[in-house]
């Protein structure tokens, strides 16, 4: 059986993917159903949703599309999220790699290093990233908190490969060690390190929403975080402002993370087998 | 002068809270051209001779002096350009290969590393490698686990042989091999050393395939040096505790031989 096929006789996987897909297809579609700019005015101030059918959705506090902007929030949603997780993930992978490889020294320096950005909470580390540095390196500093992990899954994986004959091999025709870690360790290091992958798009997208729930958000962009911000201020009267983009949120997370699992535990089982 | 010559080398590894000697005031020495096999019971310090002498482990003792140089005082650059000359070739022909490697990879990357052919040029050379140790060139582009075992330590062969070298340490290089395949790398190894000189370190412990391809033999106990001479003298009357119990333990060895 392939493991696309397994794929699909998982339930929860294909909620996942089919939750996945709706979000980028907002996302690539954003500009095309709603082009201009999502933050113009579009309408009557904290219009209800399912009265104006040309807003579906209604609007928020100053008149703009709440439509309009989930899909655009869709995009820096995936945007964010996706660079932030690849960020860690590559830098994770890079510094496991190292450690794990190298050893004595530079392994103990850089676990120190990877021990002290892990003990403080990465939603603070990306926090008072952004408060010094300023809200356009969101990429970073929610990539700040999460290469740790990614980091810590490649030095173990490493750490047993470095001892197999082929490592050995590659010394013995005076391979540079250079290349010996990232050509021939670090691809046969990467598959339990991609298998954090989901868990760590879904946090990079929650961290996004938060910061941008705290006003740190990109301020030229429309976030979900941005949106459940601005509908706090009326809550009581109008709550689907919050409602809507946090149920996006909610939405997403568990598709990604879901689709995610769904994928790991197909290719897992595929691995297991042969 | 001997091509590799190895005098008091000392390996030890604490184990619990004990120090032991896997490696205890070894000397030998290699001629070009020349088979010497090292044989010994399990732990009794093959594979270490061979990582030491490999430089993929440090001694705490003692000298290795290879094409008259000072093997151990090589560093970084001046001792990965020196691996050109000194080969090794590994028991699990499936372990000695990246998973993910292709046969041209494996054959490509000494060719590159060591500057021996250009880029256009390698192809050539590859296909001209793996027909040199009895293989068809239309084998280059596949993955290392779809060949088989056979043909696998071939290509380990093939890449051992591609920098030219003028000695490769075999460790129990054919002991993983069925017996009709064993014969066929044995013949070819005999072959390569015919024709291009090459000596081996031959660590095995077939006493009946030392008996026949080797030309000296030297017999470890827990690490030191128990016999060493002429192989088919040591081998036909051994003169140690260890020898002596080697051989008995031997199964079918001819020992009428030619
Ligand atoms: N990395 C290590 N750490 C601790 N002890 C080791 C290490 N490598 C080898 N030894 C010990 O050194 C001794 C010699 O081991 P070695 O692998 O050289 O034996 P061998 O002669 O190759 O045995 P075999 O025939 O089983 O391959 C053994 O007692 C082994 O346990
Ligand atoms: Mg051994």
């Amino acid at each position: 059986m392939s493991a696309l096929r397994r794929f699909l006789r998982t339930p929860e996987a294909v909620a996942g993917a089919i939750l996945l897909a709706v979000l980028i297809a907002m996302a690539l579609s954003a500009s095309l159903l709603f082009p201009g700019d999502p933050q113009a005015i579009a309408g009557p101030a904290l219009l209800p949703p399912f009265q104006d059918w040309s807003l579906p959705l209604g609007t928020d506090r100053l008149g703009r599309d709440v439509l309009a902007e989930l899909f655009h929030g869709a995009r820096t949603s995936l945007a964010v999220g996706l660079a932030a997780a690849a960020a860690a993930l590559v830098v994770g992978a890079v510094v496991g790699t190292l450690a794990g490889f190298a050893g004595g020294l530079v392994d103990e320096v850089l676990m120190r290093i990877t021990d002290a950005f892990q003990t403080v909470p990465s939603f603070l580390l990306a926090l008072a990233f952004v408060s010094v540095v300023g809200p356009s390196l969101g990429v970073v500093a929610i990539a700040l908190g999460t290469w740790t992990g990614p980091a810590r899954v490649a030095r173990a994986e490493v750490l047993s490969i470095r001892e197999r004959d082929y490592v050995a091999g590659a010394r013995v025709i005076g391979m540079h060690p250079l290349a010996i870690a990232f050509r021939e360790v670090l691809p046969n290091a990467l598959p339990p390190v991609l298998a954090m992958s989901s868990v760590i798009v879904a946090a990079a997208i929650l961290t996004e929403a938060a910061l941008s729930f705290l006003g740190l958000g990109d301020p030229n962009r429309v976030t979900w975080g941005g949106m459940i911000s601005e509908g706090r201020a009326v809550l009581r009267t109008a709550p689907f402002l919050s409602i809507v983009p946090g149920i996006a949120l909610v939405l997403t997370v568990l598709g990604v993370y879901l689709a995610g699992e769904g994928i790991v535990e197909t290719t897992a089982v595929r691995r297991g087998l042969s | 002068m001997s091509l590799l010559a190895v005098s008091n080398l000392t390996k030890r590894y604490r184990r619990g809270g004990k120090t032991i000697a896997a490696v205890d005031d070894v000397s030998f020495h290699v001629d070009p051209g020349e088979t010497l096999a090292l044989a010994g019971p399990s732990g009794s310090g093959k594979s270490t001779i061979a990582r030491l002498v490999l430089r993929l482990i440090e001694p705490d003792d003692g000298r290795i002096e290879f094409e008259s140089d000072d093997f151990l005082a090589l560093r970084r650059a001046a001792l990965r350009a020196r691996r050109a000359r000194l080969q090794m070739v590994f028991q699990d022909p499936l372990a000695a290969f990246n998973p993910r490697a292709t046969v041209a990879r494996v054959l490509d990357d000494p060719l590159r590393i060591h500057g021996i052919a250009s880029r256009a040029e390698r192809p050539r050379r590859i296909a001209a490698l793996l027909e040199r140790v009895g293989l068809t060139a239309d084998l280059a582009p596949r993955a290392i686990h779809e060949i088989s075992g056979g043909q696998r330590q071939r290509v380990a062969i093939a890449r051992a042989i591609a920098t030219k070298p003028s000695l490769i340490v075999l460790d129990e290089a054919v002991s993983a091999l069925d017996v009709s395949v064993r014969g066929e790398i044995l013949e070819l190894l005999l072959d390569l050393q015919r024709q291009e000189k090459i000596a081996y370190l031959f660590i095995s412990h077939d006493l009946g395939v030392i008996r026949s391809i080797a030309h000296r033999v030297i017999l470890l106990d827990a690490g030191r040096v128990a016999e060493n001479g002429d192989a088919r003298t040591v081998i036909d009357a051994p003169q140690s505790a260890i020898g002596k119990a080697l051989v008995a333990a031997a199964p079918r060895l001819n020992r009428a031989g030619p």
